[in-house]
């Protein structure tokens, strides 16, 4: 029998991944990767650190050089061949070579689209000028890396606040580098809800990041070289402008041959990778998910995911008669900002909100590590769950401790169905270097749970802001701390003084109890309802959390 | 002119900067106190409480696993 002949168009993650899955399930097959890059399997990922010097040399960045490649798979790799039209009848790639202009037909029996994405550059007046750069591919980071080495730029001017822009954003600053950050949506970190976005927000300017949000990129003026970025509220100064906006989906080839295009603008397939044409697959950026909560069409262009999904076509296309599936991913992303880190799983309680559920949240500060064993950081946990089912919907955890394991915990609890009360009993592992005796995400359920059974009612930083004006705010911190700094117009009675000054508060006026984290308010509600008080409230996270002005 | 040793470290709520604040009303004009902290965000904390109070930071050490301060009492 003459073995079958398998082309994958495109070879960064999840084309490599399926090519090597393939020959490894059966060594026999003729598997062909073609990829117009000159580069293959490299990590897309890491392209701001090599900006920035943390990853020193470009060989770094690729994972396997198309020898490499070859020589441990089998696989052939044909670089800058671009596939420029399919003809679905007769299973035929039409290919360029781009180094000879040649066009070479390549026969197929079955073909994989791995097409990934590309960054979308929005259509501003000089984005086409030198010195305006993507930051997607390795050549992207070889171009800004000469550029920042020349000594040439003094201010750059990131556009975008995801997760590529605000690494570069570092990375160019920690090259002492004046960097400007402009956002189009009121905060950075897309996707996370606003009191965690807002943490990470004012952390970066801290650090000295200028951060403009709501803020819309209108022109880049220049001529020779750019001179600067013109926004609709200002001018600002650069020698350097990386486009980090966003990123599209590749699929023209793919919609050219009739290739369905699901609700997310990426190719449609199911949990095998099969998309509506037989013999065609689709992996990586260029195809859809399905999101695990929801059960609805997701797109997550994710490196985790492509893997993923290039294991599973690898498996299917065998067709040894084993199959293999992937039901869907819950967009489950981390991120390093200086020394904070932030992390995401699931539903955020604004995606959870408008899908319908009946949502309810907490914010919970609580320590990586024993408080008393030396270096310890706080993190911040923000669970979501559904009021009506008590199912785990989502969660984002932030701050300088570790942040991935309790978010990989919450994953897997997710994945397997898993309500606040199972979070609240899961046996973890305990050691003061490792984490608190009850872990950040357990005491993140209790007050889940306590929230849950009304035993406590809480408002939100976001929701504070919004009705400032019409309830006390009582801060029970000590004096000291509430002169180091307070939300503007608090009234602060230290909770140990609460008994003898009692008389100073109105018990029928809604109350605002803030301390630093939480639990001091918690007890000082508990204290109050017993005295009397009927409309009580903690404020979730305390002035920890606490992202808005304070005087 | 006394030093007074303060160990705050292992404390988090109320954090050190009450126990900064307690005996800094208890010292002299002069005094220095010097404070170990494990609670990262006092380095924030003792900075802005120092610039209201009038009190002088004089040194701000952070290492992976401590914070020192030394602080002259007004």
């Amino acid at each position: 029998m003459k073995s079958e002949k398998v082309l994958i168009i495109g070879g960064v993650a999840a084309g490599t991944k399926t090519a090597a899955k393939l020959k490894r399930e059966n060594p026999t097959l003729d598997v062909t990767i073609i990829t117009r890059d000159e580069y293959i399997s490299y990590a897309g990922c890491g392209l701001p650190y090599y900006v920035g010097g943390v990853i020193e040399e470009k060989k770094e960045l690729v994972v396997k050089t198309p020898e490499d490649f070859k020589l441990i798979t089998g696989v052939d790799v044909l670089t800058k061949h671009e596939a420029i039209d399919i003809d679905r009848k007769n299973k035929i790639v039409k290919v360029k070579v781009l180094t000879t202009g040649e066009i070479k037909d390549f026969q197929y029996n079955k073909l994989v689209f791995a097409t990934g994405a590309s960054p979308f550059i929005p259509p501003i007046k000089g984005s086409h000028l030198k010195g305006v750069f993507p930051l997607r591919k390795v050549e992207d980071a070889i171009a800004i890396r000469e550029l920042v080495d020349s000594d040439k730029v003094k201010n750059a001017v990131v556009i975008g606040g995801g997760f590529i822009g605000l690494e570069t954003a570092e990375n160019l600053f920690e090259k002492d580098i004046n960097v400007t950050l402009i956002e189009l949506a009121p905060h950075i970190l897309p996707g996370f809800d606003e009191e965690i976005a807002l943490y990470a927000q004012n952390y970066m300017k801290e650090k000295g990041i200028n951060i403009l949000t709501s803020e819309k990129a209108i022109a880049i003026k220049g001529e020779d070289k750019i001179e600067k970025v013109i926004t609709d509220k200002r001018e600002v100064d650069a020698d350097l402008v990386v486009m980090s906006v966003g990123v599209r989906p590749n699929v023209e080839l793919a919609k050219n041959m009739g290739v369905e295009i699901g609700e997310t603008g990426a190719i449609k397939v199911n949990g095998n990778m099969e998309t509506n044409i037989p013999d065609v697959y689709a992996v990586g950026d260029c195809a859809e998910s399905i999101n695990l909560i929801t059960g609805k069409p997701a797109w997550y262009p994710m490196g985790s995911t492509a893997n993923k999904m290039g294991r599973v076509a690898g498996i299917n296309i065998n067709q040894n008669g084993e199959k293999d599936s992937l039901k869907g991913v819950l967009g489950t992303t981390v991120v390093k900002l200086f020394g904070l880190n932030a992390a995401k799983t699931g539903l955020s309680e604004m995606a959870a909100k408008k899908e319908g559920y009946n949502v309810i949240s907490v914010l919970v500060p609580g320590n990586d590590k024993a408080h008393y064993y030396p270096g310890y950081r706080m993190i911040i946990t923000k669970l979501i769950a559904d009021k009506d089912s008590h199912r785990v919907l989502g969660a984002q955890v932030i701050g300088e401790g570790v942040v991935d394991k309790p978010i990989d915990i919450i994953a897997t609890a997710i994945t397997l169905g898993a309500k606040v009360e199972d979070l609240e009993k899961l046996d973890l592992a305990y050691a003061p270097p490792f984490s608190m005796a009850m872990s950040t995400t357990i005491v993140a359920a209790n007050v889940l749970v306590n929230k849950l059974k009304n035993k406590i009612e809480t408002i939100s930083p976001v929701e504070l802001k919004d009705r400032i004006d019409q309830v006390v705010v009582l801060d029970v911190r000590d004096e000291a701390s509430n002169m180091i700094s307070s939300i503007p117009g608090a009234v602060n009675i230290y909770s140990e003084e609460l008994d003898m000054r009692v008389h100073e508060l109105d018990k029928d006026k809604e109350t605002v109890l803030v301390c630093k984290v939480g639990k001091n308010a918690y007890l000082s509600y508990i204290k109050l309802k017993e005295m009397g008080f009927k409309n009580l409230k903690v404020l979730e996270g305390g002035m920890t959390v606490y992202p808005y002005e304070t005087v | 002119m006394a030093e007074i040793n303060l160990n705050c470290k292992g404390l988090q709520c109320p954090g050190p900067i009450m126990q900064v604040f307690k005996a800094s009303k208890e010292a002299n004009s002069g005094d220095i106190l010097n404070v170990k902290v494990t609670d990262r965000g006092f380095a924030k904390d003792i900075a802005a409480w120092c610039k209201k109070t009038g009190n002088k930071l004089l040194e701000l050490n952070e290492t992976e696993t401590e914070i020192n301060a030394k602080i002259q009492i007004k």
